[in-house]
């Protein structure tokens, strides 16, 4: 059957498909959607409109804890306070699911204009080195399909998953047969609480006992934490590639860019991440090695590039679209420019 | 149950200073949950950060140790994730009052069933003694080194704020007046929030001139009295368990 619903809304169906049993969270512009079609859903899961957004995550973390799959959504402004739950998360190894719907920043920034601001803070943004997942869907559907192997990823990982995406697409209606996605579910691992001794601790422990001053262990936990990271992301290695023996430059975009820069593909190769970290290494150099000229076209002043730029180890260009408004006719103008 | 099966005895010695009252609450904690017979497997801790914050660590069941101030939003998540466990936080009041004040506001406007113990030792022990939301005024600290411009906060106050509540004022020295204030947290149905009158020796105490803990623990004696029948609020030296 198909039907007309908004990405938020395909998020939220999403993670009801993937086994929702809590989301908690915060109002606010755009994400608020994923919200309010999910309140309609209490009783069915556990829902709460917390205090703000320290309290949303934290209180998913507890449900999972629990044993209940918990997901939590947000624009920049609560992402930024939602990082403390994402460390805490990733030191405890706890299944997660965190949406961003990015929009223009920093702080309160331009709240119903869309950006794609929020990479660095999705990939960086919690204190201290971890490596987290983080997907980017581009259609509808995806939004679907993503939200559901992000959920799948974190239960693998058992991590706090990041789904990233833009106001546009969060408000962008599209008609879509969710039920012709047809997705693999990852059951849950982790024992929930009780009946056992366990401690979970945001301190640097081994089997629960803390030890806070032994750097060859925290060597040993990193490389075994980053292993395991690295070990699950190569089952989710999304991407989509529109190679064009024709063409010398390869434009890499994802999420709403991505959709604009299309109509381009009779004269670029065109490279979509969809996995946005860990990098897709492999993927990125093998499709860059035949092209002269790699751009960066993204709705933020090159965090992807530099990132594209360490993998590659070669000069790659930053087309910046700023401000939250975005039109083919510039990016073409800027691109016949260079 | 025993007292003594709630305890992580592989943990020992606790990381807590000789003479700190956190160690008496907690075994008077043990000490309810002996005479409550609660299954281990019902029952799981979480604590925030802090001196106080490090008991969640010595409880021999599932624990959790969370980043500061959070210990409420994570309990709440258990909690509503899975209803037939008993969750009981135990934390410091810089952790739950302080930088968690938000959440304690609205956790216990929620009426979530938890068990709170707050150690009030009026001040942040774990990072040397600086001045918490409920140090005393005038008193000398890290942070206000010319004495405590601000009055402490009212925690009963803020508690007894929302339409139905538990709150209890006890201490490390009434004991039996604190073991039964537990008891009742839990068999309470709703948030149950117990205020602990302590103390810090080493980072608070010590600066007032107090040389040992006890002397800190008499001191609450002499102030503080059980009223066994409030009728209304708690006066300030006042210990006593008030439901709604
Ligand atoms: C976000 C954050 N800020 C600051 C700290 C440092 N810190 C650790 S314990 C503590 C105070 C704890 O005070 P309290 O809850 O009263 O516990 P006590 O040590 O007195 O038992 C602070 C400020 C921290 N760990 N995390
Ligand atoms: S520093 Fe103070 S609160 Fe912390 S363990 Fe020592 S005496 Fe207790």
């Amino acid at each position: 059957m198909k039907q007309l619903i908004m990405g938020n809304e395909a998020i939220a169906r999403g993670a009801l498909r993937a086994g929702l049993g809590f989301f908690a969270a915060y109002p606010i512009t755009p994400a608020s959607e994923i919200m309010h079609f999910l309140a309609e859903k209490e009783g069915e899961i556990e829902f709460v409109h917390a205090e703000d957004e320290i309290a949303a995550i934290h209180m998913a973390i507890g449900a999972s804890l629990a044993g209940l799959k918990a997901m939590t959504s947000t624009s920049g402004p609560g992402m930024s306070l939602k990082q403390e739950g994402i460390g805490l998360a990733h030191m405890m190894e706890i299944p997660l699911v965190v949406v961003d719907v990015q929009r223009v920043g920093p702080s309160t920034g331009m709240p119903t204009l869309p950006s794609q601001g929020d990479l660095i803070q999705a990939r960086h943004g919690s204190h201290g080195d971890y490596n987290p997942l983080v997907f980017y869907p581009a259609t509808v559907e995806e939004c679907y399909f993503y939200t559901i192997e992000a959920f799948n990823a974190a239960e693998e990982s058992r991590s706090p998953v990041i789904l990233l995406l833009d106001g546009f697409l969060a408000h962008l209606s599209e008609t879509v047969d969710l039920r012709a996605v047809k997705p693999h579910l990852k059951r849950r691992k982790l024992k929930p609480l009780g009946g056992g001794n366990r401690h979970f601790t945001g301190l640097l422990a081994r089997e629960g006992v803390p030890l806070t001053d032994d750097s060859d262990y925290y060597r040993q936990w990193y490389t075994r934490v980053k292993n395991k990271i690295m070990t699950v992301a190569c089952q989710y290695n999304y991407f989509e590639f529109l190679d064009n023996p024709q063409a010398d430059t390869l434009l890499i975009a994802f999420g709403i860019t991505a959709r604009v820069i299309r109509p381009l593909k009779k004269a670029y190769g065109l490279f979509r991440p969809i996995r946005l970290f860990p990098v897709l290494e492999k993927e990125l150099s093998q499709a860059a090695a035949n092209y002269d000229r790699i751009v960066v076209i993204e709705m933020n002043d090159g965090q992807y590039a530099g990132e594209v730029q360490r993998v590659l180890r070669r000069e790659v260009i930053s087309l910046p679209i700023l401000g939250g408004k975005i039109h083919l006719r510039e990016i073409q103008e800027a691109l016949n420019a260079l | 149950m025993l007292y003594k099966d709630y305890v992580k005895w592989s943990r020992w010695p606790t990381t807590w200073c000789g003479g700190c009252a956190i160690g008496i609450i907690f075994k008077q904690v043990t000490f309810s949950l002996e005479r409550m017979n609660l299954p281990r497997e019902k029952l799981t801790v979480v604590s925030g950060i802090g001196c106080s914050g490090r008991a969640a660590g010595y409880f021999n069941v599932d624990s959790v140790h969370v980043t500061h101030g959070r210990a409420l939003p994570v309990a709440e998540g258990i909690k509503r994730g899975k209803p037939q466990l008993n969750v009981l936080v135990f934390s410091g009041d810089g952790d739950l009052v302080g930088i968690g004040g938000n959440h304690l506001i609205h956790t216990a406007r929620r009426n979530v069933d938890l068990t709170v113990i707050c150690v009030n030792n009026q001040t942040y022990g774990m990072t040397g003694g600086q001045m918490a939301p409920t140090t005393g005024k005038g008193i000398k600290t890290l942070t206000s080194p010319h004495g405590n411009r601000y009055s402490p906060i009212n925690i009963q106050g803020l508690i007894t704020a929302n339409e139905s509540y538990f709150y209890a004022r006890s201490s490390a020295y009434h004991i039996n007046h604190l073991q039964k204030a537990i008891r009742e947290a839990f068999a309470w149905p709703g948030f149950a929030f117990i205020e602990v009158v302590a103390y810090c020796i080493e980072n608070f105490g010590r600066r007032m001139g107090y040389r040992y803990g006890y002397e800190m623990l008499l001191k609450i004696k002499e102030i503080y009295k059980i009223n066994h029948s409030p009728q209304g609020l708690l006066k300030d030296n006042e210990l006593g368990i008030l439901k709604k």
